[in-house]
């Protein structure tokens, strides 16, 4: 017992002291930026890319990556003073929750470097305060050979889409994984199918802004059918347990033949292709009820923030900088994390979807803006879960429809 | 000054000396943080603006008069702490009887019981994730048995049984040790009386070991309770409060409303309304278990 | 001879239950070394050839011996310092029958009620003006506020068992108060000082939420928790990878639980037994 006291004794005087000791190793001359990012998927990438910047300019980067939790680490960070140098987050709404911390990037010459087309998403009032990583699509993706095998052809409606589901449950192979455990997918489903008639109600803005000031309501939108129409039909075709289908029984199921369909992005790619490299992959457009044309979504929605009162701000916008400019950094969105980049001039990646989305939107197929992260920040997940109720029959549609306004509404309301 | 003065003041001296570690400490890490929770849960604030606005009762106001998720959250939390309670203390007891008996390799099935209490609740929502999934799925392909394609994680009313399960899965063995050591309280003599006067083995139970053992239930009910109503990690880890808003807890609900919402302001004034339930129901249940005690 | 064949089958059948009991965590070590396509395939089958890389992978990824000290120094400090200032403080309280002494009990046990949710970004505010944040050791000196009212509601209620004469004793041999209690009465509290340990060091070891908002953002302080917590990201979960992890996380607290197990159990019961 003397020793276990005597053990807490010296822990006591030893921790000021090893504080202190830390205290003075964090002055050391080099810099290290603290960068804050999500997409776990992409941890190599990130690696990959920390160790040529560190090779190049001598600079560390220490990247924590999460994603579950992010939005929790990432408040209490800033709430408690202890912001990163460097964050991600969502463009649109993200833009005004931020808007006290992060710096404006509008006159860093480097800025000239990124289409004007994809600053939209991060623009207020004419200044750029973020800066668009990626450039994602999120369609309908398909198993070509399988198509091809049982000769279907892709459908481009919503009855069309049940017909093929029907098809290729008779031809032995489930239709959909529905990843409906994800909080995150199904919004990203349910508002590309109602992206084609958002125009009746005066274009994304005036629809968002409707619903902010509550001149619209879910309620008022007849289309919102069609989007359960299709979920009622991904979950009735999306094998036993709809419900508990993740991102990762998604990819798998799609990438092995289980199944023909999933909806989701070109960032599920590798996840597909590391469980098999050899799947051919196509890409559908939403379907459409009606004469609308169906699209994709097609838009770059993940930003990078930079902190305005950071100690480390020159060094941050310096990496910002090297990213865009430099020959590793150019080339690391479409070579090494093979998506889309939003650089002026870069390559095009050496991927299927990728490849896919392009040739339809060159047929002249609509790419529609990531609109619901126009909606007010944290109204996603909780849409989400409303939607997840009503796959899970726990609501009909008009209990749904009715828990969607209350929810933003007050959320809306209340920020 | 005179000297009764002094002595009282040395001995006073003393007593700080001894009870100020404890209370700096306990000050920084939950009072303080918990007073200032407390004062922003009359600000309407995102965490995030740096000056949060007073708006007095009105958050607490919106938790009962307009906010159905959070009393169906109020709902869910006291049905699943009930269940957990019962489940838990009822299977811990029967366990800790046998476990206390003479029989043989007693210490080893101990440990055995006391191993899942040991892994952390959020990698311990993970594997039962994997295997409502994944090791359902190969159960049923090779037992054909229906009861492996339910959903347990995605129907409203299995999802909940799974979490009871898992939930007293892993801390049975906790309790199961308080039960031991209640039952090792109870004097030989006494059950030997009971066996003389031709007692079964039941009855002596009921009637002798029981009640000499009400101490341990009360800490052990006390325990589970307050643990019950504080579900998190589990939740969080296994169904994420899914299908839908159906098995949202308090706590979960209030790590929603706070950080993923970004009322934050909303969300601390549900978590004083949390403190609150806690308090009556714990005092509420001591008070019953200690009064059944007294009767002994 | 009756009595060891009923003694006998009981012991029979709690084997069988337990066995039962401990099936998903033989799960894990059997998924733990299989490729990702087998686990895809059957998750309940033993594996076709053990993927021992699996481990080394991991071991790597996750920066293991790193992570096991930080872990180590987090729940190292943290324990030291619960032991210490509540013991200190539960011994005093239990002897000190006044109304003053009465209300510091009170005070000292509330936060017993308040859940940790209610108040956690007060509390990494408090840690970043305390310059608490970002280090093992900073975690483990904010577990002592956490973990002491439990272990004081423990020593307050064990030294009521502890004859006063023994204070008394140490006093008239002329020790001052604070010696008094180190030499003499610590040691006779070792049992519920053991329960206390084991239930600290379980809960610090395994603590998740508190690292989670402290740690990261600083690579070099995460703790094992977060790095397994990392294979479960909401994207892509590498089953194979996860389950390795997750038993590179859990191996240290079981090995020294079972090594320790005699100590701990007969610890715990004799803490709980007297509370």
């Amino acid at each position: 017992m003397k020793k276990i006291a005597l053990i807490c004794c010296i822990a006591l005087i030893a921790i000021p002291v090893s504080l202190f000791a830390q205290g003075s190793a964090e002055k050391a001359p080099e810099t290290t930026l603290q960068l804050l990012f999500y997409s776990p998927e992409l941890q190599d990438q990130y690696t990959d890319m920390v160790d040529a910047y560190k090779a190049e300019t001598g600079v560390n980067l220490e990247i924590t990556v999460l994603q579950t939790d992010f939005r929790a680490v990432l408040t209490s960070k800033i709430n408690s003073g202890d912001i990163p140098d460097i964050f991600m987050s969502s463009a649109y709404a993200d833009n005004s929750t931020y808007k006290d911390y992060v710096y404006d990037l509008t006159d860093e010459p480097f800025m000239q470097n990124i289409e004007p087309s994809v600053l939209t998403g991060v623009t207020v009032d004419g200044r750029v305060i973020g800066y668009p990583f990626l450039v994602q699509s999120h369609s309908f993706i398909y198993n070509k050979a399988l198509f091809r095998e049982l000769g279907l052809d892709t459908p481009e409606t919503i009855s069309e889409l049940e017909a093929t589901a029907r098809k290729l449950e008779a031809a032995g192979v489930q239709p959909f994984a529905t990843g409906f455990k994800e909080f995150w997918v199904l919004p990203q489903t349910a508002w590309q199918i109602l992206a084609p008639y958002v125009d009746t109600y005066g274009g994304f803005e005036a629809f968002v802004n409707g619903l902010n000031n509550d001149t619209l309501d879910f309620a008022d939108v007849a289309e919102m059918e069609y989007v359960f129409d299709v979920l009622d039909i991904i979950g009735e075709y999306g094998g036993p347990k709809p419900n508990e289908s993740d991102f990762t029984d998604q990819t798998a199921s799609l990438a092995v033949g289980k199944v023909g369909i999933i909806h989701q992005g070109n960032w599920a790619e590798g996840s597909i292709l590391s469980v098999n490299p050899d799947v051919e992959l196509g890409f559908l457009v939403g379907p459409t009820a009606g004469d609308a044309e169906g699209g994709i979504m097609f838009d770059s929605n993940q930003t990078i923030r930079v902190a305005k009162d950071g100690e480390n701000l020159q060094a941050a916008l310096d990496w910002l900088e090297w990213l865009t400019t430099s020959e590793y950094g150019k080339n690391w969105v479409p070579g090494k994390i093979k998506q889309s980049s939003p650089i002026k001039g870069a390559a095009a990646p050496d991927s299927q979807i990728a490849q896919a989305t392009s040739e339809l939107l060159a047929q002249g197929v609509p790419g529609y803006p990531w609109f619901y992260q126009m909606f007010p920040t944290g109204t996603e997940q909780q849409l989400g879960a409303i939607f997840q109720g009503y796959c899970a029959n726990v609501t009909d549609r008009a209990e749904t429809i009715k828990a969607l306004d209350a929810a933003y509404d007050k959320i809306a309301g209340a920020l | 000054m005179n000297l009764h003065q002094k002595r009282q003041r040395t001995s006073f001296l003393i007593f700080l000396s001894f009870t100020v570690p404890a209370l700096a400490t306990i000050l920084l890490s939950v009072e303080i943080p918990f007073l200032m929770s407390v004062i922003y849960s009359f600000t309407k604030w995102n965490g995030l603006d740096k000056i949060p606005q007073f708006i007095g009762l009105a958050n607490y106001i919106e938790i009962f008069t307009n906010d159905p998720d959070a009393l169906y959250a109020l709902g869910f939390t006291l049905r699943m702490a009930a269940f957990t309670v019962v489940f838990t203390n009822i299977f811990a007891l029967a366990l800790a009887v046998f476990l206390d008996s003479d029989i043989r390799g007693k210490n080893a099935l101990r440990v055995a019981f006391y191993i899942p209490n040991i892994i952390s609740l959020i990698v311990i929502g993970y594997v039962w994730r994997f295997i409502f999934t994944k090791g359902f799925d190969s159960f049923y392909e090779m037992t054909g048995l229906g009861v492996f394609m339910f959903s347990w994680l995605g129907d409203k009313d299995l999802a909940f049984f799974s979490l009871v399960l898992v939930r007293v899965w892993q801390q049975l063995g906790f309790y199961l040790v308080i039960y031991i050591a209640g039952l090792q309280t109870v004097p030989k003599d006494l059950i030997e009386a009971a066996t003389i006067d031709g007692a079964s083995p039941v009855i002596r139970f009921f009637r002798v070991t029981l009640p000499m053992i009400m101490p341990s239930i009360t800490v052990a009910v006390f325990y589970s309770l307050s643990n019950g109503l504080k579900v998190f990690d589990v939740i969080l880890s296994l169904t994420s409060g899914g299908p839908g808003n159906a098995t949202m807890s308090i706590a979960l609900d209030i790590y929603r409303t706070a950080f993923i919402t970004g009322r934050f302001g909303y969300g601390t004034a549900k978590s004083v309304v949390l403190f609150f339930v806690i308090l009556v129901l714990t005092v509420f249940q001591v008070k019953v278990f200690k009064q059944r005690e007294v009767e002994v | 001879m009756r009595q060891s064949r009923i003694s006998l089958s009981i012991t029979v059948i709690l084997t069988i239950i337990a066995l039962i009991y401990l099936y998903p965590l033989f799960l894990i070590v059997i998924n733990s070394l299989k490729t990702f396509a087998e686990i895809t395939i059957n998750a309940v089958a033993l594996p076709e050839s053990p993927q021992f890389s699996n481990y080394v992978e991991t071991f790597k990824l996750m920066k293991y011996p790193n992570l096991f000290l930080n872990t180590l120094i987090a729940t190292g400090i943290g324990v030291a310092g619960v032991v210490l200032v509540s013991s200190m403080a539960g011994y005093k309280l239990s002897r000190t029958r006044t109304r003053y002494s009465w209300v510091m009990f009170i005070i000292l046990i509330a936060p017993m009620m308040i859940p940790f949710h209610s108040f956690m970004i007060a509390l990494v505010k408090v840690a970043k003006v305390l310059h608490l944040t970002g280090s093992p050791w900073g975690l483990g000196v904010m577990y002592w506020g956490l973990g002491s009212p439990l272990a004081l509601f423990l020593y307050h209620g064990f030294v009521k068992s502890i004859p006063r004469d023994l204070d008394d004793c140490a006093m008239i041999d002329g020790a001052s108060p604070m010696r008094a209690f180190f030499q003499v009465i610590l040691p006779l509290l070792q049992p519920v000082t053991v329960s206390v340990i084991v239930i600290n060091a379980m809960w610090m070891w395994n603590d998740f939420l508190l690292p989670l908002l402290l740690l990261s953002g600083s690579k070099k302080a995460l703790t094992l928790q977060l790095a397994a917590y990392n294979f479960f990201g909401q994207y892509k979960v590498e089953w194979h990878y996860a389950m390795a992890g997750v038993l590179l996380t859990i191996i240290p607290a079981v090995m020294i639980f079972l090594a320790l197990q005699r100590h701990i159990i007969k610890g715990m019961i004799a803490g709980a037994v007297k509370t």
